[in-house]
């Protein structure tokens, strides 16, 4: 017994002596945020992001993701941020659907939700704050390739699945603007080809490409998945084509220093996560109660406007759905002088 | 002389593993209690964090796992081990969803349809836990371990079958929207107590009743103690094994549904992963071992609420990160677990050093002549 009584007694001064991890703030905001998984650099970035602002701001944070990815996870994060009482809870969701109750339930005790990277359903929110939109995403790449190619000559577009909406949306962002937009007059899109997001596939079908149109001066890829797989085709046929698309840093590092992406594009995390404390912030001051029509600044990003939320229906279009949504619409570009920063965390 | 004998048989009072399972949680209470008044008395906190309040409500997320710990446990009396039933608590919840779902179309009334696929979950996390059974009788060559990690990666391999890789959810379906009730909790003299938490100690007396108090039990803790010596006196070990993996699947089932209303009425199949290590934890944490015979439900009661505890605990007022908490929770369970072997260590020595003091008292005596060796 006095064994026992000692090794648990030393355990607990063990606690005791490491509670100088707790928070230093007075009276100030505290706001709990919720990531995917814990150990995951994108969310060790994105804290970065919370910590710049919570600087400037003046508001103390905790933050904090299941180890293992999961929602009941996150759930237990939620509720034990309820109990301490926090004024805001900033999540990005493993499910969308499975964490509505919990965070209904810190709404009715007050707390203010944000959700950022991955959406909470409408009814579990405030507001949700995201990287660009689908038409912001689509503008920018295809502006991208057409000053690697000067404006001029045969572009092609290698996608995921042929039923992904996203990629449908985007595809169809950059067919409008190729069509519509005058500054894009000679460049003559040849089509779109799908690599299913698998390696081999999306390498066959850039080769495809390649043979079909030797003329072929540009490639948009906005798949993570397929982009390694389409440079390196590129690079392997010894074309001059160029490509760009949604692509992470570490992926595709060797392509960019090699010249056949001049630049490749994703979010900032960092951004991200410092926009979502700033909205956060602005709900709980009441500054902005997540309506519509609604506007908040963030330092170095710009005036974000509050819309109404948008999803792709059954037919592919672009349809208003319940709950709002600000867009930071900034990409992070990747380029030779950039993308060292980047391949440890993106 | 009655009382010299209770006060004799005190000390072994003292070492019963629930009165330390209490000490612990008594321990627990007060120094996180010590820890709250700090962080108030320092305005790090805003309110009281650490009160019976918020405590009793803050167990509620820990409670998902407590009805496996039921089914656990008993697989761990009868010294056999199950780390499946996770997975067939997750193919449980894919086939309640699947059924509802296909009732609902084929048009029968939603509150028939969802009594028709809770049953059917049941029956499902029993089958689950059947086939786990049949093997285990059937092939004793094999380690329980093994064949149950097969059918883990079965159970969770049919579960992406059947759902894919996305969330079933029901949206703005009220029948359905019913499991989220069994998140809610109740007020009893103002304190909400999860729901769970009074199913799981309404089913923990059940199970003491039965475990303990009937010969039934009995036969369980005899299996776990001496399976050839029970098979011998005429009980049907092998039923009683089948009977029990059943049971610890429906139980499966059971956590299933609760972790359906937990997570807002939705479904995956990759979900309760690793549930099945925490029932582990809570039954060996609760006085159960993994080589079987010995147990007692209080003692998991205590150690589900203990493990609850020291999360809040240490996420709210200590500030631990999630993973940090299961870091501390595995020290405490090597601690506490070893800890027997340690005082029966240390028991075993005393007794060595005493003989070695009465052998050599008696050898002195010899020498002094005052003993004749060998009777002359």
């Amino acid at each position: 017994m006095k064994r026992f009584v000692s090794i648990v007694l030393a355990v607990m001064l063990v606690l005791g002596v490491s509670a100088a991890y707790a928070e230093k703030a007075g009276d100030g905001l505290l706001i709990g945020v919720v990531y995917k998984q814990s150990g995951n650099p994108y969310f060790q970035a994105a804290v970065t992001g919370f910590e710049k602002a919570a600087g400037e701001l003046g508001f103390t944070f905790t933050h904090d993701g299941p180890d293992d990815g999961s929602s009941d996870g996150q759930i237990r994060i939620i509720e034990n941020y309820i109990a301490q009482g926090v004024d805001a809870i900033a999540v990005s969701a493993n499910d969308a659907d499975a964490l509505v109750s919990a965070l209904q339930e810190a709404k009715a005790a007050g707390i203010k939700v944000v959700s950022w990277d991955a959406p909470v359903a409408a009814e579990g929110r405030d507001l949700d704050v995201e990287p660009a939109s689908s038409k912001a995403i689509a503008l920018q790449l295809l502006e991208s390739i057409a000053d690697s190619i000067d404006s001029e000559g045969q572009l092609a577009i290698v996608s995921a699945m042929a039923t992904a909406p996203n990629q449908n949306l985007w595809i169809s962002f950059i067919e409008d603007a190729l069509k519509n937009d005058p500054a894009y007059s000679k460049i003559e899109y040849v089509g779109t080809v799908y690599g299913d997001d698998e390696y081999t596939k999306s390498y066959d079908e850039t080769l495809g490409l390649i043979n079909l149109y030797p003329n072929l001066k540009g490639i948009i890829t906005p798949t993570t998945a397929g982009a390694p797989a389409v440079a390196k085709c590129v690079m392997d046929e010894g074309k001059s084509i160029k490509v760009t698309g949604l692509t992470l840093a570490s992926d595709m590092a060797e392509y960019i220093k090699a010249g056949v992406c001049d630049a490749t594009f994703l979010w900032n995390p960092i951004e991200l996560g410092y926009a979502a404390a700033y909205a956060a912030v602005a709900l709980v001051k009441g500054d902005i109660t997540g309506a519509v029509g609604e506007t908040f600044d963030v330092p170095g990003v710009g005036t974000l406007s509050i819309e109404q939320s948008t999803a792709v229906n059954d037919v592919g279009e672009l349809a208003p759905v319940d709950g709002t949504i600000s867009y930071l619409n900034k990409l992070n570009s990747f380029t030779v002088e950039t993308v060292d920063e980047w391949v440890n965390i993106l | 002389m009655a009382i010299m004998n209770s006060l004799r048989k005190l000390p072994r009072k003292l070492l019963r593993w629930e009165t330390m399972l209490v000490a612990l949680l008594v321990l627990m209470c007060l120094i996180f209690n010590r820890q709250d008044t700090a962080r108030q008395l320092a305005g790090l906190s805003k309110r009281d964090a650490f009160n019976l309040a918020s405590v009793v409500k803050g167990l509620r997320p820990y409670m998902l796992y407590s009805f496996m710990t039921l089914g656990m446990m008993l697989i761990l009396a009868i010294g056999d081990i199950d780390i499946s039933t996770g997975a067939a608590a997750a193919l449980s919840v894919a086939v309640l969803g699947s059924t509802y779902q296909a009732l609902c179309k084929a048009g029968v009334p939603a509150w028939l349809a969802l009594t028709l696929s809770v049953v059917i979950c049941l029956i499902a996390g029993g089958l689950c836990g059947a086939a786990n059974g049949l093997l285990v009788t059937r092939f004793n060559e094999l380690f329980p371990m093994i064949i149950t990690l097969a059918t883990q990666l079965f159970y969770r391999g049919i579960g992406y079958l059947i759902l894919g890789g996305g969330t079933m959810t029901f949206k703005n379906d009220a029948t359905f929207d019913l499991f989220k009730k069994l998140y809610n909790t109740v007020e009893i003299g103002g304190v909400s107590v999860p729901v769970m938490l009074i199913y799981f100690l309404l089913l923990a007396v059940i199970y003491y009743v039965w475990i303990h108090l009937t010969a039934s039990g009995r036969k369980i803790f005899a299996l776990g103690t001496n399976a050839r010596a029970t098979y011998f006196s005429g009980v049907q070990t092998n039923r009683i094994k089948l009977s029990l993996f059943t049971l610890c699947g429906l139980m499966s089932a059971v956590t299933g549904i609760f972790f359906v209303g937990a997570t807002s009425s939705s479904i995956r199949a990759d979900s309760m992963m690793g549930y099945e290590m925490y029932a582990i934890a809570a039954a060996v944490l609760g006085g159960f071992s993994t080589s079987g015979g010995k147990g007692s439900v209080i003692g998991v009661v205590l150690s589900l609420i203990i493990f609850g505890v020291m999360k809040i605990g240490l996420g709210t007022l200590y500030g631990f990160a999630d993973s940090m908490v299961n870091l501390s929770v595995g020290v405490i369970l090597i601690l506490t677990t070893l800890l027997p072997n340690l005082i029966g260590d240390a028991g075993s020595l005393m007794r060595l050093c005493r003989r070695r003091m009465q052998s050599h008292v008696s050898s002195r005596a010899m020498q002094s002549g005052s003993i004749a060796p060998n009777g002359k």
